[in-house]
C-alpha cells in the first residue's frame, strides 16, 4: 500500500520544523505500511554539498565510516561528520558530485550514496515511521519543504537501499516518494541500463527517480517532467517529487492511487489520506482529491543561507 | 485496544426538542470502540447521535441498519457510512474514498469534498456531496440518488445500472462509461463522454425535479442541465459493431 506525504511551508525560512510535520504525517499513515520509512528535507543551503552514505548492509559501521570519510577527504574539505545508524553524513566543500559519488561507491559494493544535495538531506531506515525520531531526531530537522514515505513492501526486498525517499542518483537535490506500481518498470529499466544507468534496487519506484533525472538533464522543468511521466509511466501511481526549488506530484491517468491535496495561506500538504493532512495542518483547510492524471507543482521559497545575516533596516 | 473505556467517552445527553442527543467523544476512542458505542446506543433505542473528534479515520459509522440520525463532526477517512440501510448520516467535513458505499436506503450528506468511489454500488437512498468528488463517483450504482454540488472526477457513473446522479459542476473524462441504465444530469461542462452514452437536454419536468431535489439540501445548481443516458449499443454483442467494442475495452 505505502504512504506518501509532502509538505511545503510558504514562509520561506529554512528553519521551519518541516521534519516534525513530516514525522506527524507519516506516523498518521503508519498503518499503510510499517516495513521502512524515511524523509527527504530541503534545508538551509550548505557551503558545499551535504552527503549521506550507506555504510554497507551488515557488519561494523566504523570501518566503513573511516573508508568513506578518508575517500571524501581526498576530494575536498570534509566537515560535520555524523554517524546515525548505518548512515554517514558529512558536508564537503567544492567537490564534483559525480566524481564524489563514484569514489565513495568504489569503497565497497555495499556502499551507496543515499543523497547528495546543496540543500537535500535524506534519512531513512527499516521499520515504522516512529523509529525515525529515535534514530535521526527527525522532528528537529528544519527546511522549507520535504517529502516522506512509509512502505508496505510488495515486490522487492526490505532493506535500507529499498527504503524511500529515493534520491535521483547523480542529480543533486532531486528526490521522489511513490505509492503504487510502475508496470513498465522492466522495460524502462532495460532501456536505461543500456545507456549505462546504474540501478541500486529491484524496486520499481526507483525508475521514477531515474526517469525524472533524465528529463531534467534533457532540460525539462519539474512540471514538464511530471506531465510527461503521466504518459510514459504505466501502472497505478501517486508520487511526490521535489527539488531545491519546487515540490510537486503526479497521479496515474486512472486515478488508482489516492493522493489528497490541501493548501492554506501558509502551507501546502499532500498525502494519501486526510488523517495525515490533519496531522500537518490541524483544521481550517479544504482537502480535495485531484483528478485522473493530475499534476501540480509549487515553487519553494528561496531560503536564507546560514552565512546570510537577516537583513536589518537602517534608518 | 487500549486507552479509555468507551463508557467514559460518551458525553452527557442533551435535550433538543424533546429528543435525547447522545454525544460520543471519538477523540479518546479507537475506531472499533466508536462503532461499538454507536451500536450500543442504537440497540438501547437512542436515535440522535453526535460523534466528536472523528480524526479523519476510516470505517466510521458503517453498517448502520436503523433510521437513526448520526452526525460526525469533522473530516472522515475511507468508507464512512458504508453498508448501511436507513441511516441518516451527516459528515461535517470531507470524506475519503468509498463514502456511503453500498448504501441500501437512507441519506448520507458530506459537507466537504469526497474522495474516489463516492456512493459506489448504492442500491437506494440519497448521497449528497456538497463539494466535489474524486474519480468513479457512483460507479456501478444499482439505484438511489447521488448529488454532487461541485465537480465530479474521472469515470463518474461507470457501469451504473439504475438510479440518478446530479452533478452541478463539471464532469471529468469518461463520464458514465458503459452505463446500462440510469441517468446522469450535468450542469457544467463534460470533459469527455464515456462509451455508449447519449446526451440530450433535460426536460422541463426533469429540471423542476432537479431544482426540488437540490432545494431539499439548501443547494442551487445552474439553470440548465444536460442528461446522459445509455446508448444501449453495448447491451448485446454485435459483430458489426466491433469498433464500438474495441473502444469500450
Amino acid at each position: 500500500m505505502c504512504g506518501i506525504v509532502g509538505y511545503l511551508d510558504k514562509a520561506g525560512a529554512a528553519d521551519v520544523p518541516v521534519g516534525g510535520k513530516l514525522l506527524a504525517m507519516l506516523t498518521a499513515l503508519g498503518c499503510r505500511g510499517p516495513d521502512s520509512a524515511g524523509v527527504a528535507i530541503w534545508g538551509a543551503p550548505a557551503d558545499g554539498l551535504i552527503v549521506r552514505v550507506k555504510a554497507g548492509d551488515r557488519g561494523e559501521v566504523e570501518p566503513f565510516r573511516r573508508a568513506i570519510v578518508n575517500t571524501a577527504r581526498k576530494l575536498g574539505r570534509v566537515q560535520r561528520v555524523l554517524t546515525q545508524g548505518r548512515l554517514i553524513r558529512f558536508e564537503i566543500a567544492k567537490a564534483d558530485p559525480a566524481e564524489l559519488q563514484a569514489a565513495l561507491e568504489a569503497v565497497s559494493p555495499d556502499v551507496e550514496v543515499v543523497s547528495v544535495g546543496r540543500r537535500l538531506e535524506i534519512v531513512k531506515q527499516v521499520g515504522a515511521p516512529r523509529n525515525l525520531e529515535a534514530q535521526f531526531g527527525v522532528s528537529r530537522l528544519t527546511g522549507t519543504h520535504g517529502i516522506g514515505h512509509t512502505r508496505l513492501s510488495t515486490e522487492s526486498r526490505v532493506d535500507l537501499s529499498h527504503s524511500q525517499p529515493f534520491w535521483a542518483h547523480g542529480t543533486v537535490d532531486l528526490a521522489v516518494v511513490h505509492n503504487g506500481h510502475v508496470t513498465n518498470y522492466h522495460k524502462l529499466r532495460r532501456t536505461y541500463e543500456q545507456d549505462g544507468t546504474r540501478f541500486y534496487t529491484g524496486n520499481d519506484s526507483e525508475v521514477i527517480a531515474v526517469y525524472l533525472a533524465r528529463k531534467r538533464r534533457e532540460g525539462l522543468t519539474l512540471r514538464e517532467a511530471l506531465a510527461a511521466s503521466v504518459r510514459d509511466l504505466d501502472g497505478s501511481f501517486s508520487y511526490v517529487a521535489a527539488t531545491a526549488d519546487a515540490v510537486g506530484f503526479a497521479k496515474d491517468p486512472y486515478c488508482l492511487k489516492p493522493l489528497l491535496v490541501a493548501e492554506t495561506a501558509r502551507a501546502v500538504a499532500v498525502a494519501n489520506e486526510e488523517i495525515a493532512i490533519q496531522a500537518a495542518l490541524g483544521a481550517g483547510y479544504q482537502a480535495c482529491e485531484p483528478g485522473a492524471g493530475a499534476i501540480a507543482v509549487w515553487e519553494a521559497p528561496r531560503p536564507r543561507s546560514p552565512s546570510e545575516k537577516p537583513r536589518r533596516r537602517v534608518a | 485496544m487500549g486507552g479509555a473505556s468507551s463508557e467514559e467517552s460518551v458525553g452527557k445527553t442533551a435535550q433538543a426538542g424533546g429528543v435525547t442527543v447522545v454525544t460520543i467523544d471519538g477523540g479518546t476512542l479507537d475506531v472499533r470502540q466508536i462503532n461499538e458505542t454507536i451500536r450500543r446506543h442504537l440497540a438501547a433505542g437512542d436515535r440522535e447521535l453526535t460523534v466528536l473528534g472523528p480524526g479523519a479515520r476510516h470505517n466510521l459509522a458503517v453498517a448502520i441498519l436503523t433510521d437513526a440520525r448520526i452526525v460526525v463532526d469533522g473530516p472522515v477517512g475511507y468508507y464512512c457510512g458504508g453498508m448501511s440501510d436507513g441511516v441518516r448520516l451527516e459528515i461535517r467535513g470531507s470524506a475519503g474514498w468509498g463514502v456511503a458505499e453500498c448504501l441500501m436506503s437512507g441519506e448520507v450528506v458530506v459537507d466537504g469534498n469526497a474522495g474516489n468511489s463516492a456512493a459506489a454500488s448504492i442500491r437506494g437512498g440519497v448521497v449528497v456531496v456538497r463539494g466535489s468528488t474524486g474519480a468513479r463517483a457512483g460507479i456501478a450504482m444499482k439505484g438511489g440518488l447521488l448529488v454532487i454540488g461541485g465537480d465530479c472526477g474521472y469515470m463518474a457513473g461507470f457501469m451504473m445500472q439504475r438510479g440518478r446522479i446530479i452533478v452541478c459542476g463539471n464532469a471529468g473524462p469518461a463520464l458514465a462509461d458503459s452505463m446500462y441504465e440510469g441517468v446522469v444530469f450535468v450542469g457544467g461542462e463534460i470533459a469527455e463522454l464515456g462509451n455508449d452514452t447519449v446526451v440530450s437536454e433535460a426536460s422541463r419536468e426533469e429540471h423542476a425535479e432537479i431544482r426540488d431535489t437540490l432545494a431539499r439540501y439548501g443547494m442551487k445548481g445552474p439553470d440548465r442541465f444536460r442528461k446522459v443516458v445509455s446508448g444501449r449499443k453495448l447491451w448485446n454483442y454485435d459483430k458489426k459493431e466491433l469498433e464500438a467494442w474495441k473502444a469500450a475495452f
